[in-house]
């Protein structure tokens, strides 16, 4: 090859080569997050200290869950947003994921979760605008589903 | 044939994908009673034409067999989207499909 067009083309390589590696991983920058006990430890670990305001933020989930081994819950915001965390009260630890959403990305996920007994779902959003939206769903869980 | 089923299907701008990995997501607790080491996916991320479209950390509490969906903008038909997990032992498993 072209010495030179090899050097421009790994120029372009380096170029691109930040933005696919964009993707943050939450277990490795925030490790408190995902041993805390609480929804309220959880959500200091990974924000701060954070008051978020109780709208814009759609969590759907079973009213009775018949299998607490797979609950689909999902998560729904027209908020402009860099990332989107759940929680639930019922099992040992509190958090179950945290989203760090991509540009184009849609804030409509959908994930089957485990749900120890009845609790409730927390799903944080946090707003490109530097703010924070919540929204939750308790639900009954019929059979749980931590113990397998 | 593999580790995911995957479906991507485009509807106006927006592409739908429905993924379900094969894993079995033992929990501490789970893993504890029978006497094995816990293990479950950590990390998931899917990328469509080198960019990273749906990032995900993601703790025991995902069901076994975990199944989710995600949306995005900004890919076409026939595009390639690719998938990644890793668990906690630090195994990882790449599938793509393209987007109908």
């Amino acid at each position: 090859m072209d010495r030179r067009k090899f050097m421009s083309l790994s120029m372009v390589a380096v170029a691109v080569l930040p933005a696919s590696l964009s993707a943050i991983d939450f277990r490795a920058t925030k490790p408190d997050t995902w041993t805390a006990h609480t929804v309220a430890d959880a959500i200091k670990a990974l924000y701060g200290d954070i008051k978020p305001e109780e709208k814009g933020v759609k969590v759907k989930a079973p009213k009775v869950a018949s299998n607490g081994g797979a609950i689909p819950v999902t998560v729904k915001s027209d908020i402009d947003a860099k990332t989107v965390a759940i929680f639930q009260d019922a099992n040992p630890e509190a958090t179950v994921c945290v989203f760090d959403v991509q540009e184009g990305g849609i804030v409509d996920y959908m994930a089957k979760i485990k749900m120890k007994k009845s609790g409730k779902i927390t799903a944080i959003v946090e707003g490109t605008d530097g703010k924070f939206y919540a929204g939750t769903q308790s639900l009954e869980v019929a059979l749980g589903g931590c113990e397998g | 044939m593999g580790n995911m089923k995957i479906k991507a299907k485009l509807k106006g701008d927006v592409v739908q994908v429905k993924v379900m990995a094969k894993h079995d997501m033992l929990t501490y607790d789970q893993a504890k009673k029978k006497g094995i080491d816990a293990n479950f996916i950590t990390h998931i991320s899917a990328s469509v034409n080198n960019k990273v479209v749906y990032d995900v950390s993601t703790s025991q509490f995902w069901s076994k067999n975990p199944q989710f969906k995600f949306s995005f903008k900004g890919a076409a038909k026939g595009d390639e989207v690719s998938i990644t997990w890793t668990d906690l032992k630090g195994n990882t498993v790449t599938e793509s499909k393209k987007i109908k």
